[in-house]
């Protein structure tokens, strides 16, 4: 109630701050403009406006039209259902195997997360900063990094499973890929839940506790009732992250497969795009359904935190004296942080090692070969990172702006198609891409534009987020002061917004280029084959069994991406620097 | 006495922030600490409900040394600045939220809570959820929350400081009557002279971590010990009513009148 009141005053103040003051040059609305000429700043703002609500449209609502006309479509020109008919006879293993899949590891993996989550909020000095750094080399890293170590730790060959243990045995089936879904997803659900819990009310907690409440009452009672929402998107993230992995089932599956898996195979062979279509209505509908359930879910968790004193320190919470849940909580965490460890220690260590006859030695063979073969890869990966970071930043910025700022008509509907990509299966994406430009007057399969743009608008969610949020802390009077000494709409935006958003743009970037240089989601299938990225060739490594090399990529990539992210602080903290003396 | 503190202290790091602090309470009575912003008055509340431990001194509840007793076993609530009620419960599980580790049968704490959320004026808000009612009405329920499991001791901090002017008066007239029924002990920490003068049984004055002056609040404003004490009250005249409630404030410098009960 409170809330609403005063959303609606600051809406009132909002619409004052853009329309109220009659003598500004663009300062009224578009139909109640009298007589005066258009000016060229009040033009370019339109035009800025449209171009961004258009590109958000067909880059990402009409490839998914496409998929969804494509899987009705019967070739000539009418409509069927057939396709679906064929689906579900056909695949209705694959789909309940990814039931079946998806909701093991969203359990598995929330888990994880929430002990994970709960066990550094409560830690302080190097434990935590230790725990800290291992989530960032894992948010860093490319995909089929958790397979990789796998593989080579408990497959056939693996280090610990043959050589140490000398058990021979086979990893690939649905066990496997349950594990390591679950492994991989810990990372992201972990930091939300971390957010989550920074923003619990320390008054809260201190009040139970003020009550008579030991520690194990409070996680039970306090804890982890308002961790609740983000327990179940955790949950929801990680079901739609599993329905939507191919690579974990195609890796390590074995004869298992899902349906993400099939339409993986299906897709690279360029079979029957109906079908495809098809078959990728089967993710897309859940995964829309639980885009919706996740914005809810998301409103309830801000809810349950809006006006809480935010904590400084550590979360007050004695996890040993929180008996056995606080002790399991623990116990997961430690175990999940040491495979890390070991994964991590794998990965680093393979590129550089060679067996002979079960004897490890060192080498630089795979690495000098990396370089001779690899060198344009690597270096065009970053250069894709880098256009993407910097266009999608500054897309985000401006998307951002005209959303929370402006009265865009039609503007919840555009911000929901505009994060709709956050839920959206790579497969989906891919397959949408490719039938929405694969012919004139927008061809763009097998150029560098159709996978920048996949790229961007992939993360055009998370970076707009990130925007909106730094924006919502510029003060509207400042918009006003610039507005009230003559300043049009554009000269606000060049000379206040895109100035506050500095700090914005730094982890906007970060986030970009990490995710450029990583995601390999619908990227597989858009890549012209001769003009391979980074992640596209550790996938083919990883397929192929050549696991040195893949160890390689692995590890070049997470010190590229390590490496920018440094210079990126450097350079503004500098900037910053300067800036003041 | 009931509540003795002596020769509490406690710094952190470099910086003594309660220095040598000796009171005592007897029960039923309650104890005003008015100081200026950061003279240490949350932290000897702190100390009190037991979530700083002092460097050194005693605490004593009843008789009973309670220094090293941890917060949830000390037979002390708080009431806090900010409230700390739970988001996600609704006014009557809040209440009844301390009843829990009593071991109450459930029906008998929901029939406690609602008699408590009676005596608050709360009664009709039971099933409404927290983010749902007003600053006032979350304050009422911090009040219950930490009254119904019967302390010895209820401890105050500010807790009128986020509610606008008329309903802190309001708010201060049913704290003193609710306070006299129960026969409650409490301590409330303010740093506004006039809702110390007119609550208090009992007046500390702190300044920078120590008391310059404790004893009953018309005898410290006849008789300030020192300038600053007197300039810290800066008041003219009190006007009394016939029963010996305080009436009326007028200030030294503004005009201004306040009406209390
Ligand atoms: N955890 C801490 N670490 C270091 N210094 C602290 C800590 N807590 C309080 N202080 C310092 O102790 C002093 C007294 O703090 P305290 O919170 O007790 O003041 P206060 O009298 O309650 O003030 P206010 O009226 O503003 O609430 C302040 O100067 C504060 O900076
Ligand atoms: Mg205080």
């Amino acid at each position: 109630m409170n809330n609403r009141g005063h959303n609606t005053q600051e809406r009132a103040s909002l619409r004052d701050a853009l329309f109220g003051v009659p003598h500004l040059s663009g300062g009224r609305r578009p139909g109640e403009r009298k007589g005066g000429a258009l000016t060229a700043g009040s033009l370019l703002d339109k035009a800025i406006l449209l171009l961004l609500l258009g590109a958000v449209c067909l880059f990402v609502l009409w490839p998914m039209a496409c998929i969804l006309l494509r899987s009705l479509g019967d070739g000539e020109g009418g409509f069927t259902l057939a396709a679906y008919a064929q689906v579900w006879s056909r695949y209705r293993e694959n789909l309940w195997n990814s039931v079946f899949v998806g909701v093991l590891s969203a359990l598995a993996c929330t888990v994880f997360s929430t002990a994970a989550a709960i066990f550094i909020a409560t830690r302080r000095g190097w434990v935590k900063m230790a725990c800290m750094a291992l989530l960032l080399i894992t948010m860093v890293s490319p995909p089929f990094v958790s397979s990789l170590a796998y593989i080579q730790l408990y497959g056939r060959r693996g280090w610990i499973t043959y050589r140490l243990l000398g058990i021979s045995w086979d990893p690939y089936n649905c066990w496997g890929v349950i594990w390591m879904q679950s492994i991989s997803f810990v990372p992201l659900n972990t930091l939300l839940l971390i957010g989550i819990l920074s923003k619990l009310d320390t008054g809260s907690l201190q009040a139970a506790r003020d009550l008579g409440a030991r520690p194990a009452a409070i996680l039970r009672d306090v804890v982890l009732p308002l961790m609740g929402p983000g327990i179940l998107v955790s949950l929801l993230l990680s079901f739609v992250r599993s329905l939507s992995d191919y690579g974990t089932p195609v890796i390590i599956g074995g004869r298992f497969s899902t349906i993400a898996s099939e339409i993986y195979l299906q897709l690279v062979g360029y079979s029957d795009l109906e079908k495809s279509s098809a078959m990728n209505m089967f993710l897309l509908l859940p995964a829309i359904a639980a885009f919706f359930l996740y914005r809810y879910l998301m409103r309830r968790s801000d809810k349950l935190s809006e006006g809480s004193r935010s904590r400084q320190g550590r979360l007050e919470l004695s996890l040993s004296r929180c008996g056995p849940v606080g002790i399991g909580i623990a116990a997961v965490s430690i175990l999940f942080f040491l495979m890390m460890v070991l994964q991590y220690g794998c990965i680093f260590l393979a590129g550089f090692l060679k067996s002979t006859k079960g004897v490890y030695s060192f080498t630089l063979r795979n690495w000098e070969e990396l370089w001779r073969l690899d060198a344009a890869t690597m270096v065009r990966s970053v250069v894709y990172a880098l256009i993407v970071s910097l266009a999608g930043t500054l897309f985000a910025m401006l998307f951002a702006y005209y959303m929370e700022r402006r009265r865009v008509p039609g503007r919840s509907f555009f911000d929901c198609v505009a994060t709709l990509p956050y839920m959206l299966p790579g497969t989906c994406f891919g397959i949408g891409y490719i039938l929405a430009f694969n012919h004139e007057p927008l061809k763009l399969t097998g150029t560098a534009v159709i996978v920048l743009a996949n790229m961007l608008f992939k993360q055009l969610p998370t970076a707009t987020k990130i925007c909106s949020a730094s924006l919502t802390q510029v003060p509207l009077a400042l918009e006003r002061s610039a507005r009230d000494l003559g300043g049009g709409q554009l000269a606000v935006l060049r000379d206040v917004i895109l100035p506050s958003l500095r700090p914005a743009f730094l982890s906007c970037f970060v986030y970009n280029f990490s995710s450029s240089m990583t995601t390999a989601g619908a990227i597989i299938f858009l890549i012209n084959p001769g003009k391979k990225l980074a992640v596209f060739k550790l996938f083919d490594a990883v397929y192929t069994g050549d696991y040195a090399v893949a160890s390689l990529i692995a590890s070049v990539i997470i010190v590229i991406v390590l490496a920018v992210e440094g210079l990126a602080y450097l350079i503004t903290w500098k900037g910053g620097e300067r800036n003041v003396s | 006495m009931y509540l003795e503190l002596s020769h509490l202290k406690k710094s952190f790091g470099e910086k003594t922030v309660v220095e040598d602090l000796t009171l005592s309470l007897p029960q039923g009575e309650l104890l005003c600490i008015l100081g200026s912003s950061g003279c240490g008055k949350t932290t000897t509340l702190n100390m009190i409900g037991g979530f700083l431990a002092p460097d050194s001194g005693q605490i004593l509840v009843d008789g009973e040394d309670i220094t090293a007793i941890p917060p949830e076993r000390r037979p002390v609530t708080t009431v806090f600045q900010s409230y700390g009620l739970f988001p996600h419960m609704t006014v009557l599980q809040n209440v009844v939220y301390g009843l829990k580790f009593q071991r109450i049968r459930r029906a008998e704490a929901r029939e406690k809570g609602l008699r408590y959320l009676e005596m608050v004026g709360l009664a009709d808000y039971a099933g409404a959820y927290i983010h749902e009612i007003s600053g006032g009405q979350q304050q009422r329920v911090a009040l219950a929350r930490a009254l119904i499991v019967e302390p010895k001791l209820c401890l105050l901090d500010e807790p009128f400081s986020n509610l606008d002017a008329a309903l802190r008066v309001k708010m201060r007239q049913e704290l003193k009557s609710l306070q006299r029924e129960l026969g409650m002990t409490m301590v409330f920490v303010t740093h506004d002279q006039e809702e110390a003068l007119i609550l208090a049984d009992r007046m500390a004055i702190m300044e920078q971590g120590r008391v310059l002056q404790y004893d009953a609040p018309l005898h410290i404003y006849h008789n300030p010990v020192s300038p600053f004490v007197a300039d810290f009250l800066g008041l003219k005249d009190l006007e009394w009513r016939q029963d010996g409630a305080l009436l009326k404030i007028i200030r030294r410098d503004d005009k201004e009148e306040h009406h209390a009960g």
